[in-house]
């Protein structure tokens, strides 16, 4: 018995420790960086909150973060509500939709999507030959395919958690609704979508905080243009070797995921989403 | 930095893999590129074995083996080849954290000469390394040249070609030569590129003037399609018609007349051409001698003339340039009357402001 309590009280207590040492260690190294090179002090969140360059370019990730997200969420909401109240037929459908995209590499579909766009992609030549315009469009290496590509990459992310908490609506609340003569929209916007609102906030918080991570499909679909933290971070780690302000711009996304991630324990329990 | 050589690499094995270059060829190529395999880092005995880094492909894992002996044969010592490519963080990185994996690194210059004034890169050793192997005025105090390559202006001949654009002034004239653009996201060569089309002349370059330059690419900016970061992708954008005009290397560029059968064509006229550099980190695990030893051996006219046979690297080596053929003399980076036409670029005034000038490139970039 006793013996069975320490293994418990190890594993209880160690695994998390050695997980939080692991992972604190680096990131205090880090966040030593960040206060020590080239010299101590705070000139490095310094440069991050005045220079201009340097904020353009948060200024961009969040307006391109923000713009993904907001698409993303509301294409999963319909995604999900079809996939999880939808005939068995639909279901199916669904299902190829979101997970054959959600299986495919990143990069083949940042690809895919530079052939479709591009001035002789298949979109252009199509609209081209039936008429519809005269001059090829601009459609690719411009904020909006990038736009597109985080969004396209980041939908199935979007809908399992708005999936999972819609599977947890007792049906006969709705049914309730509708007894007492509610319309089927005053039912939506008064029932449904409330009981919906946490799986929207972890979506929400899930498809950002993945976004603020992109890199790959940015540098694809942007044509060089669209730099993102991301990038901006391995071009001060790889490329100019300013250590310490990337440190301090890793340390400003840490403390945006944190709050973010703070957020959502707070407003649901992350508990709930896998069920 | 430059992606150059990984570029080297690929172009060598996409050329082996749809049959236009024999094994032989293949090989003799990785050989002169010093490139082969992903090594895995692990224990051993120094002297018994050299890590060349370089920017390989996976393609090249295959051949490590056969490669390895040939150069066992040649200097008695093992050879191991990492893919990883030497960035100028990765190289600072194994120094700091005092784990250094690689010998001998296929690197920028400005990051060589960057690094070895901090300390980080060992001084070449001009006793083992043979001075007059190298180019007049390229051999460097932390680096020594392993080939040449230029940024040059490729076009679209189909478009241009009775009245063929041949400056960077042409480069800029967006009303004499319509269409859109592509540069260099890593900048280097862009600025140089900027100002000699805004007048400067190519003895005034240096140092470079980067807010007059970024004015002129700003000016130039709404017909930049894409600043490209890939050599296959500056290869796509003149092939498929995307861009009209573009800073490309020139091997790139010449793949890509080939793939046009003339369609694109480039010009080495007021080419922008720079070295890459064998460099070594301090305190590589099979010591300084093995590592200039090795650098000693790339020097071989030989092997260099292969590489430019199968990918267009120009020589280090003065003495290659009489055994090129006829046929490749007018893709030869560095032959004498090649580099008449061209403008070298400065390692050093990279060295000093590569960092701060690239930052204010990309806000521009990305405005």
């Amino acid at each position: 018995m006793a013996a069975r309590l320490n293994i418990h009280t190890i594993a209880m207590w160690l695994l998390p420790a050695l997980f939080l040492a692991v992972y604190l260690a680096p990131l205090l190294g880090i966040f030593g960086w960040s206060v020590s090179r080239p010299e101590p002090g705070a000139q490095n969140y310094v440069r991050m909150l005045t220079d201009a360059d340097a904020l353009n370019i948060m200024l961009r990730t969040a307006r391109v973060c923000i713009l993904v997200t907001l698409t993303s969420v509301l294409m999963a909401y319909l995604l999900a509500y079809h996939w999880v109240f939808g005939s068995p037929a639909r279901k199916l459908f669904m299902e190829l939709c979101i997970f054959i995209p959600f299986w495919i590499s990143v990069l083949i579909r940042a690809f895919g999507w530079v052939v479709i766009l591009r001035n002789k992609g298949i979109l252009n030549e199509t609209l081209l030959s039936i008429g519809a315009i005269a001059e090829p469009l601009t459609l690719v290496r411009t904020e909006f395919s990038v736009v597109l590509g985080m969004v396209h990459f980041l939908v199935p992310f979007a809908v399992f958690p708005i999936a999972s908490i819609m599977r947890q609506i007792d049906s006969r609340v709705l049914l309730a609704s509708r007894g007492m003569g509610a319309s089927p929209a005053f039912t939506f916007w008064n029932v449904f979508l409330p009981l919906t609102v946490s799986g929207i906030l972890a979506s929400v918080i899930i498809v950002f905080v993945f976004a603020l991570g992109f890199f790959i499909t940015p540098a694809i679909l942007g044509g060089g243009k669209i730099v993102m933290i991301a990038e901006y971070i391995y071009i001060q780690m790889f490329q100019t070797s300013n250590w310490g302000f990337g440190a301090a711009l890793s340390i400003g996304v840490l403390a945006v995921v944190a709050a973010m991630a703070g957020l959502l324990f707070r407003v649901i329990h992350p508990e709930r989403l896998v069920k | 930095m430059s992606n150059f050589q990984r570029d080297c690499c690929e172009l060598l094995a996409e050329r082996f893999r749809s049959g236009k270059l024999d094994r032989r060829g293949f090989l003799t190529g990785l050989v002169a590129l010093g490139a082969a395999t992903m090594a895995a880092p692990g224990a051993r005995a120094a002297g018994q074995e050299l890590v060349v880094v370089n920017w390989g492909g996976d393609a090249i894992d295959a051949y490590s083996a056969a490669f390895a002996e040939a150069y066992e044969a040649a200097t008695g010592n093992k050879l191991k080849i990492d893919g990883s490519g030497p960035l100028e963080g990765s190289m600072k990185t194994q120094f700091e954290s005092n784990s250094v994996r690689w010998d001998v690194c296929d690197a920028e210059p400005y990051s060589a000469i960057r690094l070895g004034r901090e300390g980080m890169m060992e001084k070449i050793d001009y006793s083992i390394v043979d001075r007059s192997k190298i180019e007049p005025g390229f051999d460097g105090e932390f680096y020594v040249p392993s080939y040449f390559y230029s940024n040059v202006i490729a076009y679209d001949a189909a478009r241009f070609g009775d009245d063929a654009p041949s400056t960077w002034a042409d480069f800029w004239n967006v009303a004499k030569y319509p269409g859109k653009r592509t540069l260099y996201k890593w900048m280097t060569g862009v600025l140089e590129a900027a100002l000699l089309a805004d007048g400067v002349a190519p003895a005034e370059l240096y140092p470079l003037d980067v807010d007059r330059a970024l004015a002129k690419i700003e000016v130039l900016k709404p017909h930049i399609v894409s600043f490209w970061s890939s050599g296959a992708e500056s290869q796509q954008l003149l092939r498929d018609g995307e861009a009209s005009m573009g800073l490309l290397w020139h091997t790139r560029a010449n793949l890509t007349k080939q793939d046009t059968e003339g369609e694109v064509d480039w010009t080495f006229d007021q080419g922008l051409v720079s070295p890459s550099g064998w460099t070594v980190i301090k305190g590589n695990p099979a010591g300084l001698k093995a590592a200039m030893e090795f650098i000693a051996l790339a020097q071989n006219p030989d092997n260099q003339v292969t590489l430019l046979n199968e990918l267009g690297n120009g020589p280090a080596n003065p003495a290659a340039h009489a055994l090129v053929s006829e046929e490749m003399k007018p893709v030869d980076a560095s032959s004498k009357e090649n580099l008449e036409r061209q403008i070298a670029l400065q390692a050093e005034w990279y060295a000093d402001h590569y960092g701060t000038a690239l930052d204010k490139y990309l806000a521009l970039v990305s405005s």
